[in-house]
């Protein structure tokens, strides 16, 4: 019942939000409506990574309790990730071509770094999908999950490095946004959809838990029925 | 495409996508509930 | 003192088990040896026939070459254990699976820093750089990456045992993992062949040995997990 109002409060933050970004917020000064992508885009990012960071830290909790309950955490905030990951990237296509006049750009290394996330995430979700039983399956996907933890941060942290030693500068940049200088009803807009889209993240893990913990349920369920099964068959032989 | 097109094109897929993303769980949830009901 | 060094023997021990089971069967170092020079030679098809463009390429195309031959040279070194069961054989002996996984990473290393260095030969020639005239740096960079890539490579491959749908599955996680290392070593490349004309050479090279620190001290960390099963 309290997840139900949770999903109605997250969704009427959202669509307030949105419509203070597209009709409320004024367009940017050199960035035009275009700029109006940045806030979902930039929630999305925070969201993905947010995932990232949780599905590592259930993956130690798993290794460290073994309890399946920070499994099924790992899987919901990983599928979850990779949703929002996937905005993101949409997003900062859809801004960059428009500003940039090209959708997508190496230098940036906070694009680089979520196509990148986007990959691992797959990769993870792929790893669970091909593993059957469900410790092994958790095992390998908690130290996978802390090893492209550790990696991201190297990731971003070279291409920065790349970008700067190329020293090209940028036509316009999300910076416009995320700088604490920029106008208050841009940060407070942004801040504004990261509240919310974060109440809609919330919500979805909720569910995503909810559903990943019955699915563990039904595959013991299963597996204890083909058990039993396979012990009649055995006791009819006898 | 004009500026308005890639907002649309923008918040559409996401705004879009989430509420997808949402309903598919929803029904996930109610499928799974149903035939554990029905299963005991 | 003596329980590290004893674990380090016994890392050894399996280094020298791999290497000896990879010379024995050597046709298979040999192939993969062979993909390295085929996959220079296809971009050779692809980005030439322009010798400028080829030489200012052969920094990634070099690194690409050992990444791709490199996933397939750890794809090879696990497949030993998993047709007969040895891995998990190993786990039951007595000793710490921190060596277990040092042992193979040094097998892995000394198979790609081998084939690093013919590729490199390989990579001056096909697409006339000069080699000879960076020798050491170039050196130095090769065996950086030789170890970052047996140090994830191992580990993901202890993932990857008796996966299904292994062959894609290892390369669809090692690679993304590898990004820096490839962006850290081809950097270096590219600075030591131009005589590293904004003195980047060294802050790349001390990217790679970051990343390899990293990587090896976590797949040492978690290969255990891996193992309990």
């Amino acid at each position: 019942m309290k997840t139900r109002i949770l999903g109605a409060v997250a969704l009427i933050a959202v669509a307030a939000m949105v419509l203070v970004a597209l009709f409320v917020v004024p367009a940017d000064l050199n960035q035009g409506d275009a700029q109006r992508i940045m806030y979902p885009h930039v929630a999305s990012a925070w969201l993905g990574y947010l995932s990232f960071g949780v599905t590592a830290a259930a993956g130690i909790g798993w290794l460290w309790k073994r309890d399946m309950r920070f499994d099924a955490v790992a899987l919901s905030a990983a599928e979850i990730g990779v949703v929002f990951t996937a905005f993101a990237i949409w997003g900062g296509m859809m801004w960059g071509d428009p500003v940039w006049g090209v959708m997508w750009q190496w230098e940036d290394p906070r694009l680089t770094t979520t196509a990148l996330l986007l990959a691992l995430y797959v990769g993870y979700l792929l790893l669970r999908h091909l593993t059957d039983d469900p410790e092994r399956r958790a095992t390998r996907a908690a130290i996978v999950g802390i090893v492209a933890a550790v990696d991201i941060p190297i990731v971003h942290f070279s291409v920065e490095w790349w970008r700067g030693l190329h020293q090209t500068a940028t036509i316009g940049s999300p910076d416009r946004v995320l700088n604490p200088a920029a106008p208050m009803v841009f940060v407070g807009t942004l801040l504004g959809m990261l509240a919310a889209f974060t109440l809609a993240w919330v919500y979805l893990m909720i569910r995503r838990y909810q559903l990943a913990r019955l699915e563990v349920e039904r595959e013991e369920a299963a597996r204890v029925e083909r058990l039993m099964s396979r012990h009649e068959t055995a006791e009819v032989a006898r | 495409m004009t500026d308005a097109g890639y907002v649309i094109a923008a918040y559409g897929v996401i705004i879009g996508g989430l509420a997808l993303y949402a309903f598919s769980l929803m029904r996930r949830l109610a499928s799974k509930r149903d035939h554990h009901d029905e299963a005991r | 003192m003596s329980a590290l060094r004893h674990e380090a023997s016994l890392a050894l021990a399996i280094a020298r088990k791999d290497a000896l089971a990879e010379l024995r069967g050597r046709h298979a170092a040999v192939s993969t040896l062979f993909f390295a020079a085929v996959v220079l030679l296809l971009f050779g098809f692809a980005l030439g026939p322009d010798a400028q463009r080829l030489a200012d390429a052969a920094p990634g195309l070099l690194w690409l070459a050992l990444v791709f031959a490199g996933v397939l040279a750890v794809n090879r070194l696990h497949l030993l254990e998993t047709d007969d069961g040895a891995l998990e054989q190993l786990a039951l002996y007595p000793i710490t699976r921190r060596a277990i996984y040092a042992g193979k990473a040094v097998g892995g290393f000394v198979v790609m820093l081998v084939l690093g260095l013919i590729v490199l030969g390989a990579v001056g020639i096909l697409f006339a750089v000069d080699v000879a005239g960076a020798v050491l740096p170039l050196v130095a960079t090769v065996v950086l990456g030789a170890v970052g890539i047996a140090a994830v490579g191992t580990f993901y491959a202890g993932v990857t045992v008796r996966l299904r749908a292994r062959e894609v599955m290892l390369p669809l996680l090692m690679l993304p993992v590898l990004a820096p290392l490839l962006l850290g070593a081809v950097k270096a490349t590219a600075a030591a062949l131009s005589g590293d004309p904004f003195g980047e050479l060294g802050a790349w090279l001390q990217l790679l040995v970051a990343y390899d620190v990293i990587m090896l001290v976590a797949g040492a960390a978690t290969y255990g997990y891996l193992l309990e099963d």
